[in-house]
Order: structure tokens, then C-alpha cells, then sequence
């Protein structure tokens, strides 16, 4: 199958010309076909790979069934990687599935959280004893071994879904029902299962893809990028910046009406959701302008507010889900009232603007040919306004 | 006797693991132990009932909409009880069984392309038909690329898949356009081309097992008909008889009437038996005897409490719990629903199968590939009859106090949830899915599950290549995220399977 090029048909020098003058992640996040081309030239060799579920549902498999540039078929066959495991998709069960499995991966990719109060709660294969083998046994036994160690999802990375709180304390098993963790942090705490100075064979920390599930192109791409030999720019929470960077907020198309303070009273009515749970602005990726499912959609443009989904400590960090997420936390000023104040200056055009001023919070945006503007440095990011929310109020969302 | 564990089953969704023994050669007993538990019901607990969609909706990345459905119907259903809610609006409704449609569609490409097809994949080859391979084969790209779009279409409406989002209590948190529904169709036409005509099937079935190939009659048709042609030839239908007991919580209504095209209730001892919703819901029990659950957590679901982790029980072997219908056992999925329908399309299971209730490995396969057929037309209807400028959402307020039951019937078979809120927050929650009911284990009285069952009696030629074991459990499609798990019996025996395909994905890097 033939790789698709870039639209505007770069080589792979002109690829590596742009590397040398931007971060990795970033020409990753907006050069596709290049990455392509580049990959396959860069990996001569196969590359091994083992996917790995813990807790899962298996979605974050079935979002990377869903990349188009490149896909899945693509990534397999004409990037000469080695999916040596993968439960949903491989050849082989029983033994040879096991035994087919690098021990010793290029790549490392869990998806699902790992339990540590229950380690049964996730098992694969034997033990020599003959009893069935944890996943956290194995991820201790792999993680060290392997050149790259990603998180894909939010359970990998942050204990997600599992780790959402048991909270009337049923069965005395605990707030987290079977003390499911990610691979190097537990919400938003490094508390993982491979500890806070792990780092893998690159030299990297895991690298954490939040989402519930991430988009297709973040798995792909990142690995793409690490394979190319480059070390994408990770945040506070090891995720690569240029995905996890853009604040839904900002690039979502009711924000106008969020500038002018008209809210919508349910999901799917005309308004920012803001009111009915929307956590846009608590929450970092680049869906509103990736889109999904090959630029279709994206949640709050079927009026669904977005649920932080791509943030550690979701569940819980914004339930209940459908309740305006409070507005005292991370701002520290109304929103409503912020937001009708710019209604109040008159100029909307402006008042997108002011308003983000106004609450201390910015994106990190760039020009056309992805070197950022010095206004936008000069701009808090989300992610900064967030680590101050954590360090200096302490004014989160209460639990 | 020798004992043989698989563990993983692989190309199913989940953790499972098969603990079989042989006797000369037959399979004398079988324990199918499901290896995973993320305590959906207990973390339910506590919350708003709204978020109780939300977060069983993502039980599952496979089955996202079906939970999502399933738990909105449980929620609504209370606040009905309860005397605060009318019911979501009619064009909802539609919607609702439309998008569950796609997913059908999706699931079943999914199934019988990339899970199923490769347990086949050599007879399909010896046939001199390589559009199969998983990987290289034209059959195997065109399927992910068709799945792709049909993901695409629930994205119209869902805003992403996985994990769309606009699917919620009240109805559908979207409002599409008439463009919209255009764009669904037309996405469902490129599909609905590649897969072929209804009517071809005679025609393609005498293709392909004259090793034929014509594109213009369908390709994904040819595909499709070949892996029944090839399982067919391996003697699937000799293998994984289950007792010809189905249930069914029947789908897609007929707008302005309740009929369904997908009948609601039971068949047995060769008759099918209508059933209202409260005749289900009373004769449905849950047994913990043999999962890791306390002996306590199981009982009827309307009733028990969530279940409580048990992980050192004594005699326990998985994390799934046994449902019971009148305390028997019963098959879910395509082949249940079609049988209790009387569909069979082209008589293909009493041709090719062996007739058509018949529990079989081949049926199994058989009635998914009919419903497609059935259910690609019935989503064209469907969104004919959907105005997207009707209201898709009621409202109703989140402080009730009351009990209900969501009955849905996804792609796999049935599901329900079942919840009790008061004032607000869910006190009580229990889901029962397709996969416990087909792949669960034993009960109190130590019946086995539907495929423990299935598969006791199977011969075992190569015990060092049990493919029939994993052609049976793949049949039912099995789905363990929202199910399931483990520490195992000892074993005294480990075996080594061999791959059944002519290129799996471990080789995919060196052609």
C-alpha cells in the first residue's frame, strides 16, 4: 500500500531540515506524510513492538484501527514495525502468543491500568508455578527492557476509568476498587507502578497519551517520532506537547458564545455547554482542530461538552460530569461574569482575547511556519495555569 | 488425561483463558475463565445517574454504544417509575436504533474480517483465495478501510468513535442537519457497495465455492461467503454444539408500533415464546458460586448488591458471574435473535449448517453474516424515517427517587442494566452482558456456561493445536471488558498453539 505524501509533497530532507528547527513533536503533529516517508527510510530494520491491555476496554485499540494518516496497515507493513503482541489482533494464543512476545521491545505500549491491590484483576498467561502471571509482574519485567515505554490512554497513563472512586466505600475494598494505577503516575501524583525516576532505555520517562481514548494520530504519530529518533517535547505529565498543549476552550466553536455569556441550558442546544458540565476549559489537546475519525467530528460539535477526558485524574477531577465545573478553581474570577463582562465591552472580536486575559490563562499558539510568537510565550499556558492551581491555591475542584 | 490452559484466547476483546481436559482425544470438561475486573458497579455507586451513562458507557471501546444506550434506557426507565419522566422523544428513538444499526455493521465487519477470519484464513487460502490474509489480503484491507467508514458515520452523529459522546439519558445530545443524515447515508451507500447486493447471495455462494471471484456481485460479499465456505469445509458445524436455548431482548422497532424486527424473548424445546419486559426481567438470577465474588453478590439483579471482590476464593475461576434464565442456560447473540425471529435468509443454516436453530461454531458465524444483510436495509429505513428537525432530547429532573431496567440488544446479544436511584444518586447497579451469558462460568448447581458446555465433547485431534477450541470461543464473539477475572488451578500440562493464518501479524515487517 502506497504511503501517502503531504500535501505539499516534502522529501524526507526537507523533513529533517524542519526538525532540526522545531521540536519533533511539532513537525509530527502537522507534517503526517513526511513522517512517513521519513520513518520508513529511518527504520531499515524491523522494529518490535508489544502491545500489552491491563484494565481495558479495549477503545484506545479501536481508536488506532480508526488513524488515517497514516494507518494502521500503513504503520505495519510499510513501517516495518513488529506487532510481536497484541491480544485483539495477533495470529497466535495460548503459548505461542507469549512466546511470540518481545521481551525486549523497541516500543512498549500498555493500554488499560495496571491493578496493584488486586493484581489478579489482570492477568496474562502463567507464572512457572503454573498460576496465572499479573500484569504489573510483567510490566516490571518488560518496562526496563524496552527503548520506549507509552501510555496509551488515560488508564495506561493516569489509572483513568478503573481508578475512578469507589465513592460510598462499598466492600471495604478501598476508594480505588482494585488500586489501579498508570505506568508512571496515579492521577496527577508520579505514584505509577514503575516509579518516578523510571526512565526507559532512550533515556525517556513514559510517555503518556491521556484520552479516553486518544486520538489515532497521537499514537501513531508519537511513535512515529520516536522510532524517527527524535524525543518529542514532553509536558509536566509527560505527554508530547504539541498534542496536549491546545486548550479545547480555546479553539472551540461555541466560544462566542461563551465571550458573550450565552449558555446553553442542556447539552445539544445552541450555547457554550460550559453550564452543563463542559470541561474545555480545564482541558489540553488538539481535537477541536485534529477533529476525529479523519477530520468528521469532534464532541462538542455535536453539543456533548467535553468531559477532560484527555486529563489526568479524570473521572473524578470533573464529576459529576453534567454540573457546571466549579468556577472558583483554577481562575479564580466568575466565568459567567468574565464572560459577560466582554459582552459588556462590545467588541467580540477583542473580547475572545480579553477574556483570556482576564483569567490569567493563554495558549501557546504559533505562526504559520510553527515557530512561536513571542506573545504567546509571553501567555501563560493552560498547563502553567494548572500547575499553579495545584502549588499555590490548591483551589482544585473539591473531591 | 492431560489438562491444557490457553491463555490469552486472543483476537476476542478481553482477557480469557480456556482450561480444557482430554481424554482420548475428546474434551471431557471445559472451564472458561474470564481474567479481569475493573468494578464498573461499584464505582457506579454514589453518582448522578447521568454520569452512570457516561461511565459504563466506556465499560467497553467495542461496545460503547450499546452500554451508553443500555444504561440511559436503565435511568430513564427510573425516572418513569418514579413518576418524573415521559419517555424521550420519538425521533430519539430512532436515532438510537439507527446508530445502533452502524454499529452492528461495524461490529460484524470487525468480527468476521480481523477476529474470525484468520482462524480460516488457510482453507480460505488453499482455495486459492488470498483476498483474506490478515494484512496483505485486499478482502482484509477493504474491510478496515469499509470499518473506518462506517465509524466515520457514528461520528456524524456521536461527534468521535470510540467513546462518542452525545449519546445520553433523554435522548441524543446532538442536532444533526438535514445534510447530516445525508452524509450518513452516503457513507453507508460506499459501504453497503462494497459488501454487495442482498440478492446475490446464490449467486456468490456458487462462486465461491467454484473458486470464483466476480466483484461486481460484491467483494465483501465473496469475502464474507468464503469464510463460511472455508468453516464449512473444516467442519464448524460439528463443533461447539450448544442446547438450543436462545434469548433475545429484541431491537429495532417499527416506528409507530413496538414491533421489532429483532423479536423479544426466549426459544426452547423448539418453540419461541413472546415475552413482555417484566416477564424477562423477573426470570433473570445471577450465580457467584464459581467467580470471584463473594457468595453473597449474586441473586436477581433487580435486587442484589454490587458485586463484592473475592479474589482468594475457594473453587472460584473467574471473574464473571452466571446468569441464568429460569435458572437454565442460554445463547445470545445473531444466531439467538434470528432464530427466535424465524429468519434465515437463503436458507443458509439449514443448508450449509445443519438447520436453522441449531447451535453450532458454524451458525454462529452464519447468522452474523445474515444479519448484516438484514440490518444494512434496516438502516437505510430507519434513517429515511429520521427527521433530524424533530426534538432528540426530554428532560427530566435529577432528583427522583426510583428503580429501573434498561433492556437493549446489541450486536453480541443481550444486555441490561439495572439501577436504583434515590434522590439523585444511584444507590444500586448491576449490568448483565452477552458475553456472561455465553462465555460466563458454571452455576450453583454446576451446569457449565454455554460454551463450557459447547465445547466439552469436541474432539481434539492435535492437542498441541486445539484450533477448534479457538474457532468455537471466537464464534461467540466474545467481549470481556465489560465482563470480567484470576488464579488459576495448577496445571500439568502446558501446549503450544500454532497460528492458523498465512501471515500473521508478526510478519507483517518482513515482506
Amino acid at each position: 500500500m502506497a504511503i501517502r505524501t503531504g500535501d505539499n509533497g516534502q522529501t524526507r530532507r526537507n523533513f529533517l531540515k524542519l526538525a532540526g528547527t522545531m521540536s519533533a513533536g511539532a513537525v509530527v503533529s502537522r507534517h503526517t506524510g513526511e513522517i512517513a516517508q521519513a520513518l520508513q527510510q529511518a527504520t531499515d530494520g524491523p522494529i518490535e513492538v508489544a502491545w500489552l491491555q491491563g484494565q481495558s476496554c479495549s477503545g484506545c485499540t479501536i481508536s488506532l484501527l480508526q488513524g488515517q494518516y497514516p494507518t494502521l496497515e500503513e504503520t505495519l507493513s510499510e513501517f516495518r514495525m513488529e506487532l510481536t503482541f497484541h491480544p485483539t489482533l495477533m495470529a497466535e494464543q495460548g503459548e505461542a502468543a507469549i512466546e511470540s512476545m518481545s521481551k525486549s521491545p523497541d516500543v512498549l505500549v500498555l493500554e488499560g491500568s495496571v491493578p496493584t491491590q488486586i493484581p489478579s484483576a489482570a492477568t496474562l498467561g502463567e507464572r512457572p508455578d503454573g498460576t496465572s502471571k499479573p500484569l504489573v509482574d510483567w510490566i516490571k519485567e518488560l518496562a526496563p527492557e524496552a527503548e520506549y515505554v507509552i501510555g496509551v490512554g488515560n488508564c495506561a497513563a493516569f489509572g483513568g476509568w478503573p481508578a475512578a472512586e469507589n465513592k460510598r466505600g462499598l466492600h471495604d475494598v478501598g476508594e480505588n476498587v482494585t488500586g489501579a494505577r498508570g505506568l508512571q503516575f496515579e492521577q496527577r501524583e508520579k505514584n505509577g507502578v514503575l516509579g518516578p525516576d523510571f526512565t526507559a532505555g532512550s533515556g525517556l520517562p513514559v510517555i503518556n497519551l491521556g484520552g479516553c481514548p486518544p486520538h489515532p494520530d497521537y499514537i501513531l504519530l508519537t511513535i512515529a517520532t520516536v522510532l524517527n529518533g527524535h524525543k518529542p517535547d514532553l509536558d509536566r505529565y509527560q505527554r508530547p506537547k504539541p498534542f496536549y498543549e491546545p486548550l479545547v476552550h480555546d479553539n472551540c466553536k461555541w466560544r462566542g458564545y461563551f465571550d458573550r455569556g450565552e449558555f446553553a441550558d442542556r447539552p445539544g442546544e445552541e450555547g457554550c455547554l460550559y453550564k452543563v458540565g463542559c470541561a474545555g476549559p480545564y482541558t489540553n489537546c488538539d481535537d477541536q482542530t485534529r477533529l476525529w475519525n479523519d477530520g468528521t467530528s469532534v464532541c462538542l460539535n455535536v453539543g456533548a461538552p467535553c468531559i477532560g477526558c484527555m486529563e489526568p485524574g479524570f473521572w473524578d477531577r470533573f464529576q459529576p460530569l453534567d454540573k457546571e465545573v466549579e468556577q472558583q478553581n483554577i481562575f479564580g474570577v466568575d466565568v459567567e461574569t468574565a464572560g459577560l463582562a466582554v459582552v459588556g465591552a462590545g467588541v467580540v472580536g477583542i473580547g475572545a482575547h480579553a477574556a483570556r486575559k482576564a483569567m490569567g490563562y493563554g495558549t501557546s499558539e504559533r505562526d504559520s511556519d510553527g515557530n512561536q510568537s513571542e506573545s504567546a510565550v509571553e501567555e501563560r499556558t493552560a498547563s502553567d495555569a494548572d500547575q499553579q492551581s495545584d502549588t499555590e491555591t490548591g483551589a482544585d475542584k473539591p473531591e | 488425561m492431560v489438562e491444557v490452559k490457553i491463555d490469552p484466547t486472543t483476537r476476542i476483546e478481553g482477557h480469557h483463558g480456556m482450561e480444557l481436559e482430554v481424554e482420548d482425544g475428546q474434551i471431557t470438561e471445559a472451564r472458561s475463565t474470564m481474567k479481569m475486573f475493573r468494578g464498573a458497579e461499584i464505582i457506579t455507586v454514589g453518582r448522578s445517574p447521568r454520569d452512570a451513562a457516561q461511565l459504563t458507557g466506556k465499560v467497553c471501546g467495542v461496545c460503547f454504544i450499546c452500554h451508553r444506550i443500555g444504561s440511559s434506557r436503565a435511568t430513564e426507565d427510573a425516572a418513569i417509575n418514579a413518576g418524573a419522566f415521559d419517555g424521550i422523544p420519538e425521533h430519539a428513538k430512532i436515532l438510537r436504533d439507527a446508530v445502533e444499526g452502524i454499529f452492528f455493521l461495524w461490529n460484524h465487519a470487525i468480527h468476521l474480517f480481523a477476529l474470525v477470519g484468520p482462524d480460516y484464513s488457510d482453507a480460505v487460502a488453499d482455495t486459492g483465495f488470498e483476498r483474506l490474509d490478515p494484512l496483505e489480503g485486499e478482502g482484509y484491507q477493504g474491510a478496515l478501510e469499509n470499518q473506518r467508514k462506517l465509524m466515520q458515520a457514528l461520528a456524524e452523529f456521536g461527534g468521535r468513535a470510540p467513546h462518542p459522546l452525545a449519546f445520553v439519558p433523554g435522548g441524543v445530545a446532538t442536532n444533526p442537519d438535514v445534510s447530516t443524515v445525508q452524509t450518513v447515508k452516503s457513507r453507508l451507500r460506499e459501504v453497503s457497495n462494497w459488501l454487495g447486493p442482498t440478492d446475490a447471495v446464490p449467486d456468490v455462494l456458487e462462486n465461491v465455492q467454484n473458486g470464483e471471484f466476480d466483484p461486481e456481485l460484491g467483494e465483501g460479499l465473496h469475502d464474507v461467503v468464503s469464510i463460511l465456505v472455508a468453516a464449512a469445509r473444516e467442519g464448524a458445524a460439528d463443533l461447539g454444539s450448544g442446547p438450543n436455548r436462545y434469548y433475545s431482548n429484541g431491537l429495532f422497532r417499527e416506528p409507530e408500533s413496538d414491533e421489532r424486527i429483532f423479536k423479544r424473548g426466549v426459544y426452547r424445546d423448539g418453540s419461541t415464546e413472546r415475552m413482555t419486559k417484566d416477564e424477562i426481567v423477573e426470570a433473570i438470577s445471577e450465580h457467584t458460586e464459581y467467580s470471584y465474588y463473594t457468595d453473597d453478590s449474586g441473586g436477581a439483579p433487580t435486587e442484589a448488591k454490587p458485586p463484592d471482590p473475592d479474589p482468594n476464593k475457594e473453587g472460584a475461576y473467574s471473574w464473571g458471574k452466571a446468569p441464568r434464565f429460569d435458572g437454565q442456560t442460554m445463547e445470545v447473540g445473531p444466531l439467538a435473535r434470528l432464530t427466535i425471529s424465524g429468519y434465515d435468509p437463503f436458507d443458509l443454516r439449514a443448508n450449509l449448517g445443519g438447520g436453522s436453530d441449531e447451535s453450532n461454531t458454524l451458525n454462529r458465524l452464519i447468522a452474523r453474516a445474515q444479519e448484516v444483510l438484514i440490518v444494512r436495509d434496516r438502516v437505510l429505513d430507519l434513517l429515511d424515517a429520521f427527521d433530524p428537525n424533530e426534538p432528540l432530547m426530554a428532560d427530566f429532573p435529577d432528583d427522583y427517587t426510583g428503580k429501573g431496567v434498561g433492556l437493549w440488544e446489541p450486536s453480541r446479544g443481550t444486555l441490561s442494566h439495572y439501577v436504583d436511584v434515590r434522590n439523585g444518586e444511584i444507590e444500586r447497579y448491576q449490568i448483565i452482558t452477552p458475553t456472561l451469558w455465553n462465555i460466563g462460568p458454571r452455576d450453583g448447581e454446576g451446569n457449565p456456561s454455554i460454551i463450557e458446555g459447547a465445547i466439552v465433547g469436541d474432539e481434539v485431534a492435535d492437542i498441541e493445536d486445539p484450533i477448534n477450541v479457538m474457532r468455537t470461543v471466537r464464534s461467540f464473539d466474545p467481549c470481556l471488558a465489560c465482563s470480567v477475572h484470576v488464579d488459576s488451578p495448577e496445571g500439568s500440562y502446558e501446549t503450544e498453539l500454532k497460528p492458523a493464518s498465512p501471515g500473521g501479524m508478526t510478519d507483517a515487517g518482513n515482506g
